[in-house]
């Protein structure tokens, strides 16, 4: 007999509707899947043939073929299991179905249903076809009835969603068609003036000295500019770039939505609603180009995704290979990656924050007042070069971080907490967004000329500025758009002399190979 | 004048019928004027009578109206090919008996060939290359030596009288130096070349600003190499103590090397020194050409001075051509175990006996021979004026917010959170305040470190280590 169920399949962040046909034959047993299965797929044999026999059905001896429709979309994941098993029973009889029901989730072998990557976008997929109900793991639920439009019931195993399917189990059934996207519980992040939000994430208060660095993450995440910090070991880049997850403001509502979507994605935890806390991804530098940029077998979204509106930070950036580092420009630029392989190309979208610290160079010691730098000479110009001109281009501040002497850190003036500068951050957003809607860090061309408003003092002043650093045209606008930040934070509503003064500390170590800037 | 009339003119260089040259062998006609043996060696100086022809020299060309080159400018024509180094200019000299004569050879059909030939017969090997700039050299002349004009840069060729008599004595003078700025300063009374790593410890830059500014109180010019760390503290040393300095470069003026320094370079020809290069203003700066003008930076000097050097460091170079030039050299001796003094110490134990240790700054002085202060300089310490110049009408100029930070800053290196502790500013202030400050160069900063520099980048060093010779100057700070 033939059976047909509603289930779907992952495309890069979407969902894709996929409708399983089964047909039980007599003939010789068989089981085979066609449709453009990845190997996940594939297997699925195995795990239907085992959750059947072990959730007290039978698994037909018979010739039973599933077909996945759409034909010519590649279907991958473990998410289509649930759906096929359940085909079966329904081609063998051995349910009968009352109403229709789309299926989601991936089958153990003792007929467990499992949680899979990207529930959200695949229930959006189906609510979008028109799908009134659907079955999903019961672990993720909650992550399901984020979307409006279709009711959901959780099945923890095999049987209860033949149970549901026949019309026996109601219980558990969430309340139906949501109006819109509405968390289930979404505190905002407050960052207390103890601790950040988490007990491992830093405070402000216990980082002392870093005066500079400090105000130069202000500007960077008060305006969503790329920062470098650039210190030896030990001085506290890693430290200062650990407070971020603490001063960052909460997302709204569209970007939670986004990065609600990436986290279901990268299922790496049952959500339990939409997610508010702007995302802190922190990769290691021997993290592998799909680690960072998307791709690999199931074409998993990648760190820069991951980190989407939130930020990318990436620990002695030099040390990232080279292809990984210049993949970092495309997201950059357009807030978006592009992952291709044979046969089909994915766009994630990734329009994450950059903060990276380095060693300025490959001791860590250059520039040190007792020059304890042991490279040879060239090795600091080398290991900065490796950060490339068009890669340099697009990060806005550079900054310093120097080793303070302990004596001048008990000296240090008292630092203020997390909570004052986050809350400076979040005036200093909120005018941008007000203003000119979206942060200054993505401002280029006529917009920023026009968002700066230069009297005709300060733009010679930027001139001068500009010039005497030697700047290409890039590096201006630069300059002017930290300046923005700059006086953003300072509620002024034209950019002026002073933080475009400013804004010339924050400019990136001499980039083509020469004398850094230590001179004379 | 020279065998010129024979070939042609040159100035315009329109290649020559195959015949106007079957006069002579393909190898070059014997020159006319007077053949030295060892045209760069010695005082001998190749060539007199060319050298002797103004530079402005016309004569009216037998074709195109253009003037003919003199034998000067095609001197600078040659010294400024790539890869034609003093050796291979002697060479193609002696073989074609000038320089003008070597352009017009090089000028004709096959000219890279009799060049090559000529340059067999003196014994040297010319690379196919070099011949074929040679010849390229002298088809272009004219437009190099209007870039030299453009670029401000005033060739000096080993037969000027302003060619300075210390490079004479040396093996491998180079024919035509580039110099911005006053000329005469390679030539004073007293020169001493002080040079080091390009990473020094603080200390090893402030006893590098002190000497320097001790030298130029003696009247002395001081000379270094324009690199950043000891060179770059020397030359500011010297301009403090308003004294002239000469910066001699691995590159050329218009490459300048390193870009950070383009504006002690300035200060430096502004003040009274002068900037050179053995090479043409568009040359790249190379690995190669670094060690070359460290032969240079020891003989303009009548001693070198090292002040900190790390095992491999480039002012091992300049001291043992010191050495060999029969220069004094003079070495601070470092701690041991310190990586920026183990060159200066091997080189005491290297050469026992005639490397001196720098014991003092007086001690300095008198083993120099600079003990009696030249008569300028002591009329101006006879009225006790101050060598040094008025900080505190530096500090005057300065807004209230930027004289704080200039200041603390007196006190020594300092990070973004002491100024602003010490100044008593917000951090956006003190940012912008060490921009301007910057901008004057008056303050330096390498990852978030920052130290007084140009005018001011000496003062506390002098000050604190040269008591007595000096009077005080600026002690209201």
């Amino acid at each position: 007999m033939l059976a047909s169920v509603l289930s779907a399949t992952l495309h890069g962040l979407e969902g894709r509707p996929v409708r399983v046909e089964v047909d039980v034959a007599p003939g010789l047993p068989g089981f085979t899947i066609v449709g453009l299965a990845d190997a996940a797929l594939r297997e699925a044999r195995e795990r239907v043939r085992g959750a059947l026999r072990n959730s007290g059905f039978v698994h037909p001896p018979r010739r039973i073929t599933v077909n996945l429709a759409p034909a010519d979309v590649p279907k991958a994941g473990s998410a289509l299991d649930l759906g096929i098993a359940i085909a079966v029973l329904v081609g063998s009889e051995q349910v009968t179905p009352r109403g229709r029901w789309a299926m989601l989730g991936e089958l153990g072998l003792g007929g467990e249903v499992r949680r899979v990557p990207g529930l959200l976008p695949m229930v959006a997929a189906l609510a979008r076809r028109g799908a009134g109900r659907v079955v999903v793991p019961a672990e993720a639920v909650d992550e399901a009835r984020l979307v409006p439009g279709i009711e959901v019931v959780g099945a923890s195993t095999l049987a209860e969603a033949a149970d549901v399917l026949r019309g026996r189990r109601v219980a558990g059934r969430g309340p139906a068609s949501r109006a819109e996207l509405v968390p289930l519980e979404a505190p905002p992040i407050v960052p207390s003036a103890t601790g950040g939000t988490d007990e491992d994430v830093p405070n402000l208060a216990d980082v002392r000295g870093l005066l500079e660095a400090r105000r130069a993450l202000e500007i960077a995440l008060a305006g969503g500019h790329g920062l470098v910090l650039i210190g030896p070991p030990g001085s506290g880049k890693t430290m200062l770039a650990r407070t971020i997850p603490g001063i960052l403001p909460p997302l709204d509502d569209d970007e939670a939505r986004e990065v609600t979507i990436v986290a279901s994605v990268a299922g790496a935890a049952p959500l339990r609603g939409l997610v508010r806390r702007r995302p802190f991804r922190a990769p290691h530098h021997t993290a592998s180009y799909a680690a960072l940029v998307g791709g690999g077998p199931r074409m998993a979204p990648g760190e820069v995704t991951l980190a989407h509106h939130g930020v990318l930070f990436l620990d002695e950036l030099p040390e990232f290979d080279r292809p990984s580092l210049e993949a970092l420009r495309q997201p950059l630029e357009e807030g978006q990656v592009s992952v291709a392989r044979v046969g089909r190309a994915v766009v994630f979208p990734a329009r994450f924050q950059l903060v990276a610290a380095m060693n300025p160079c490959p001791c860590g010691w250059d520039g040190d007042p007792a020059a304890r730098c042991r490279c040879p000479g060239g090795d600091p110009e080398r290991y900065r070069g490796r950060i490339s001109g068009p890669l340099r281009d697009r990060i806005d501040l550079w900054v310093g971080v120097p080793r303070i002497a302990p004596r001048d850190l008990l000296r240090a003036a008292e630092p203020e907490s997390s909570a004052a500068v986050a809350g400076r951050i979040a005036a200093g957003r909120a005018r941008q967004v007000a203003g000119r809607g979206r942060l200054n860090g993505r401002l280029s061309g006529r917009a920023l000329r026009s968002a700066a408003a230069l009297d005709r003092a300060a733009e010679r002043r930027a001139i001068a500025l500009a010039e005497r650093a030697g700047m290409t045209a890039r590096a201006t606008e630069r300059l002017v758009r930290v300046a923005r930040t700059i006086a953003d934070l300072a509620a002024a509503d034209r950019v002026a002399t002073e933080h475009l003064e400013e804004a010339a500390r924050y400019r990136p170590p001499a980039g083509d190979r020469r004398a850094a800037f230590g001179a004379a | 004048m020279l065998g010129v009339g024979r070939g042609g003119p040159v100035g315009e260089l329109t290649p020559l019928p195959a015949d106007g040259g079957a006069a002579g062998p393909p190898t070059g006609t014997p020159p006319a004027a007077p053949r030295s043996e060892s045209s760069l060696r010695g005082g001998d100086r190749p060539c007199r009578a060319g050298a002797r022809l103004p530079a402005a020299t016309s004569s009216a060309s037998s074709s195109g109206g253009g003037r003919r080159m003199s034998e000067r400018e095609a001197w600078v024509v040659l010294a400024s090919i790539d890869g034609l180094g003093p050796v291979s200019f002697g060479a193609l000299l002696r073989a074609h008996g000038s320089a003008r004569r070597v352009l017009e050879v090089a000028a004709r059909r096959g000219g890279a060939g009799r060049l090559v030939a000529g340059a067999a017969a003196e014994d040297l090997r010319l690379a196919p290359e070099v011949a074929a700039a040679v010849v390229r050299a002298g088809h272009g002349s004219r437009a190099l030596l209007a870039r030299l004009a453009s670029a401000g840069v005033e060739p000096i060729t080993a037969e000027d009288d302003g060619y300075p008599p210390r490079l004479r004595g040396i093996e491998l003078p180079p024919p035509v130096l580039f110099v911005t700025g006053d000329a005469g300063a390679l030539a004073t009374v007293r020169a001493v070349a002080v040079v080091g790593t390009r990473r020094p410890t603080d200390d090893g830059r402030s006893t590098a600003s002190q000497i320097a500014a001790v030298l130029a109180a003696a009247g002395a010019t001081v000379v270094s190499g324009l690199a950043v760390g000891i060179d770059g503290a020397a030359h500011a040393g010297a301009l403090l103590a308003e004294g002239a300095t000469v910066a001699v470069l691995g590159s050329g003026h218009a490459r300048l090397y390193p870009p950070a320094h383009a504006h002690l370079a300035r200060e430096i020809v502004r003040t009274g020194g002068a900037v050179v290069a053995e090479v043409p203003p568009d040359a790249d700066p190379r690995p190669a050409s670094f060690p070359r003008r460290n032969r240079i930076i020891a003989a303009l000097a009548d001693a070198t001075v090292v002040v900190e050097a790390g095992e491999r460091s480039g002012a091992l170079i300049t001291a043992s051509w010191a050495l060999e030039q029969g220069r004094a050299l003079f070495v601070v001796p470092g701690p041991l175990g310190r990586p920026q003094s183990t060159g200066c110490n091997r080189l005491l134990r290297a050469h026992p006996g005639e490397v001196r240790i720098v014991a003092g700054m007086d001690e300095l002085l008198e083993d120099l021979g600079y003990g009696i202060p030249l008569a300028v300089r002591r009329r101006r310490l006879e009225r006790s004026e101050s060598p040094l110049p008025d900080a505190g009408a530096v500090l005057a100029r300065l807004g209230p917010a930027e004289a704080a930070v200039v200041r603390r800053l007196l006190e020594g290196p300092a990070t973004a959170d002491s100024l602003a502790g010490a100044a008593d500013l917000q951090a956006a202030t003190v940012l912008a305040v060490l921009t301007r400050l910057e901008e004057e160069g008056l303050v330096v900063g390498a990852f978030g470190r920052y130290r007084l520099a140009g005018a001011l980048g000496g003062l506390r060093s002098v000050r604190a280590g040269h008591r007595g010779r000096l009077p005080a100057g600026a002690s209201h700070l």
